[in-house]
């Protein structure tokens, strides 16, 4: 099996870098300012083939506080550096009153980060996220988190070479040079892994998962998309109870959690979001979601194109195409862990992925210290082919 | 040939403003208290004077000024070098320097000619001032008139006037010119830094503590006692038409300095000396501020109070520390349209626009006179009208950003927006409003067709979204217009305002082809 290598930056070790003084910061307010904000994203990574332009409207939905129910809990500040007027980087501070209650730190989050590879920006912006965040006494940072671990996060620090699936972070090589000179350290990696799904899961493997569905007397069925409401509900309590005891985990709020649903719900395949239930209660669950990213590529961020729906069209064209997946997350209940009904998950997964006719797909993200989970991934054939980071700095 | 008066009979951007009813200068007061005015036969509340202790309604004080006209006559018809220096005026600047533990002052008859008075004849053609961007106006009028070169700072911020102090000519004189409180936004200097500089540089400090004096530190004398760096502020200023209320500035300093101030400043050496009633009420207040240091904590109280309630009801008030309390608004029409509501509703405060300030806002101070009922019944004016204009949402916001008071001894921040980054009430921002079909398409500087395709995205993407709730929504519209009539009102009015103005504009630049 290929271990890709995990590039260490030199840059993480030492040199500091400082704000540049003609770089201006300014605290984004309006929906204009923040339309820039939004574009900035573009003007950075255009370069980029493997980049997937998101929605920008959708973009523009996800950071209105009326519409996110992510603001109802969290306070989060956008700052825009420019230099001479230009658009040069981004940042967003979050306060997720949630997750520090629920961790009983003091954290910051920042995220949304972009920027010209030029540390002096990096500098710039670090000091408005940092400053923004001392002012609400928050002690550390942590990061990037888009807004939290409940929607993207990490940076990209291996594996540049292929699009993100759906839902991931993808990012300019140059910046965990930039974190790192501007003095954040690696907190976590997170990894994602990568496997075909024109061949069946691994014999030994797939004989194992059929011996613990049989001894826990398993049900597997795919999530009933007719009962969307009642699922939702069921769903709800088994994510939030399995996903507890993690690193950087923050409960879903019930507001959050039902948008997420609804926004999933446009593009899930049916069949491919599993519910294991034992003795009728549902104990695991598994969602897996056609890799969108491939249809979005084609549309560049927008459903028009001088007031036609061109770029419409094209992702009702496109969607139709996919063939990639990705298992976005595996949940299985504190009593039931351990016993392997993630691996009978997993086969049922790529059993009907198969089927369904996809190509391949994508197991993402796992923390770097979950081994017995990275373990049996990699024993079903998966491959380790993007490493995305999270960093985190001391609020002084 | 040009007229020279040409550009004043083509100029009519007041004009405009009195037609929309927005104009709000040179208000005629036909009576007054202090805290309470009479403007066209209406009792307002007085929210924009700077008489922060209610010294210029005193009695002891109204009497003194009387009582030295009556023996020194209403003028000195002279200026200081010749025949303006009376016994007051000589008592004024040794009592000023005496309570200011300084070697010398003197003192000049406006605020603004010391400040163009000392820079011009103190900055020569070696010397380099660096000042911070937002200073008074008298101070850049000072700099203008001065011989030496100026470098002017991005408003506090430290780095920036580092890199400009490191640049410059290290043979050449320095001198850092800053407001020890700035007037409109109610934040202070960041002494304990500049001090720093100052040394490290072998820069000279001077401070306008016009609005410093009578307010901060133990004892009143300014910016430098309350940061605890009286000594480190080479040359500190002075109005009297503040809290000495009166009229009239001073410098003091090394004796030295002053000493060449007296003879080669021209507005003490070219004008006419403070009238003796000046002097005199002057005089009073000085005694009356080292008496009585109640009233200082009086108006802390107050401000304290008023700035905490106004942020509660969600106004952005950032970055005021002292009891100057700007309430953010961010547009001129919307701005001007508040404080016309404000008047009418009974209130006197000042609407501040650009280019006095980065972002639009209606300034507020009050002095130790006003009562509580007084203070009472201007929030409820503030509520009132903050929701009527859609500045405030109707629902208080369960959190806020906690107000700082620069009272004595609380001397660790210098703004309540740090490092240059605003603070703001939480409710309002960081991140408020959705992209508006509206806002896209008046995007000045982007093509058309561009705003066009930008506001098809939108009503595509809201159109594909439409859930329920919005369905509703679209029911209440009715009734939430008839909520937001006002704020629709002001929005049509600027808009054609500003269509007049850019009409006018065009003809003008026509003409002149
Ligand atoms: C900071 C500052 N300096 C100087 C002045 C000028 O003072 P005067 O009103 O005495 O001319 C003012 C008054 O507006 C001021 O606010």
């Amino acid at each position: 099996m290929v271990q890709p290598v995990v590039t260490e930056h030199p840059a993480a070790a030492g040199q500091s870098a400082r704000p540049d003084p003609e770089v201006e910061v300014v605290s984004v307010q309006s929906g204009l300012e923040k339309d820039a904000f939004i574009r900035l994203q573009w003007q950075i990574n255009k370069g980029d083939r493997n980049w997937v332009p998101p929605l920008l409207m959708e973009r523009h939905e996800f950071l209105d506080p009326a519409k996110n129910p992510f603001f109802k809990h969290s306070e989060v500040g956008l700052y825009l550096a420019r230099r001479g007027g230009e658009p040069v980087g981004r940042i967003a501070a979050v306060n997720d009153r949630n997750f520090n209650a629920f961790h009983g730190s003091k954290a910051a989050y920042f995220g949304l980060y972009e920027s010209v590879n030029d540390p002096g920006v990096a500098a710039a912006l670090f000091n408005a996220a940092k400053a923004w965040a001392r002012w609400r006494g928050l002690d550390s940072m942590i990061g990037p988190m888009n807004l939290s671990t409940n929607y993207d996060c990490g940076l990209l620090v291996d594996g540049f070479d292929t699009p993100p699936y759906l839902l991931m972070p993808h990012n300019p090589y140059y910046y965990a040079d930039l974190f790192g000179a501007c003095g954040l350290k690696k907190s976590k990696d997170l990894y994602a892994f990568e496997r075909t799904a024109a061949e069946p899961p691994p014999e030994k493997f797939a004989s194992i998962a059929e011996k613990v569905r049989k001894r826990e007397g398993l049900l597997v069925r795919p999530v009933n998309l007719k009962d969307f409401e009642g699922e939702v509900t069921r769903l709800k309590a088994v994510y939030n109870a399995a996903w507890e005891k993690n690193w950087g985990f923050v409960p879903m709020t019930d507001a959050e959690f039902d948008k997420l649903a609804r926004d999933l719900k446009q593009i899930v395949a049916p069949g491919l979001c599993l519910v294991a239930e034992a003795h009728g209660e549902p104990v695991a669950f598994s969602l897996t979601v056609p890799d969108f990213n491939q249809a979005l590529k084609h549309v560049d961020g927008r459903l028009t194109t001088f007031g036609l729906p061109l770029g419409l069209a094209k992702l009702v064209y496109y969607s139709r195409k996919i063939d990639r997946v990705r298992l976005m997350a595996l949940g299985v209940i504190e009593r039931y862990r351990k016993r392997g009904i993630d691996a009978v998950l997993v086969v049922e997964t790529i059993r009907r992925a198969q089927e369904l006719g996809y190509r391949g797909g994508e197991i993402s993200w796992t923390l770097e210290d979950n081994h017995l989970i990275n373990r049996a991934i990699e024993a079903c054939g998966c491959v380790r082919h993007k490493t995305y980071r999270i960093f985190e700095t001391p609020v002084e | 040939m040009a007229d020279i008066f040409e550009k004043c009979v083509n100029w009519k951007d007041a004009d405009l403003a009195k037609l929309a009813g927005h104009y709000a200068y040179y208000r005629v007061i036909q009576e007054t208290d202090g805290t309470e005015v009479l403007i066209d036969g209406k009792r307002v509340i007085m929210a924009c004077s700077n008489n922060y202790l209610g010294l210029a309604n005193d009695p002891r004080v109204k009497e003194a000024a009387a009582e030295a006209s009556r023996k020194w006559g209403a003028s000195t018809c002279g200026s200081r070098v010749l025949n303006g220096t009376t016994e007051l005026h000589d008592e004024l600047d040794h009592k000023l320097a005496e309570y200011l533990g300084r070697e010398a002052a003197v003192t000049y008859s406006t605020g603004f000619g010391t400040n163009v008075g000392v820079l011009s004849s103190l900055i020569l053609r070696k010397d380099t001032i660096f000042a911070d961007r937002m200073v008074h106006a008298s101070l850049v009028e000072g700099i203008q008139a001065a011989l030496g070169d100026c470098k002017r700072f991005r408003h506090n911020n430290m780095d920036d006037l580092e890199r400009l102090l490191a640049s410059a000519d290290p043979e050449s004189g320095k001198l850092i010119v800053v407001d020890g409180m700035y007037s409109m936004e109610g934040d202070l200097a960041n002494l304990p830094k500049i001090v720093e500089l100052k040394e490290k540089y072998g820069a000279r400090l001077f401070v306008d503590d016009a609005h410093g004096f009578g307010v901060l530190g133990e004892g009143g004398r300014g910016s430098g006692e309350h940061f605890g760096l009286h000594d480190q502020v080479d040359l500190q200023m002075l109005t009297f038409s503040k809290s000495l209320a009166s009229i009239g500035g001073c410098i003091a300093g090394p004796k030295e300095v002053i000493n060449w101030l007296k003879h080669k400043s021209r507005p003490l050496v070219f004008s006419a000396s403070m009238t003796p009633g000046a002097a005199a009420a002057a005089l009073k207040s000085l005694e009356i501020i080292k008496a009585e240091p109640e009233r200082r904590a009086r108006l802390w109280d107050i401000s304290e109070r008023f700035h905490r309630e106004l942020r509660g009801m969600g106004f952005d008030t950032s970055p005021s520390v002292t009891p100057v309390v700007p309430v953010v608004i961010g547009d001129q029409t919307l701005c001007l349209a508040f404080w016309r509501r404000l008047t009418d509703a009974g209130m006197f405060a000042s609407p501040v626009v650009k280019p006095a300030v980065e972002k639009e806002l209606v300034r507020t101070v009050y002095t130790a006179t006003h009562t509580d009922a007084q203070i009472d019944r201007s929030l409820e004016i503030f509520q009132r009208c903050g929701r009527e204009m859609g500045i405030i949402p109707y629902k208080r916001p369960s959190t806020r950003v906690e107000v700082k008071m620069a009272r004595p001894g609380c001397n660790g921040f210098y703004s309540s927006a740090e490092d240059g980054i605003t603070a703001i009430s939480v409710e309002r921002s960081p991140v408020k409003g959705s992209l508006g079909v509206g806002e896209v398409l008046q995007q000045a500087g982007r093509p058309l067709g561009e705003r066009i395709s930008d506001a098809m995205e939108i009503v595509t993407w809201r159109a594909l979204n439409a859930g329920p709730e919005d369905v509703k929504r679209l029911a209440e519209l009715p009734s939430t217009l008839w909520q937001q009539r006002r704020r629709l009102r002001t929005k049509l009015m600027g808009a054609g305002v500003k269509l007049l103005q850019r009409r006018q504009a065009g003809a003008r630049s026509a003409e002149r082809e």
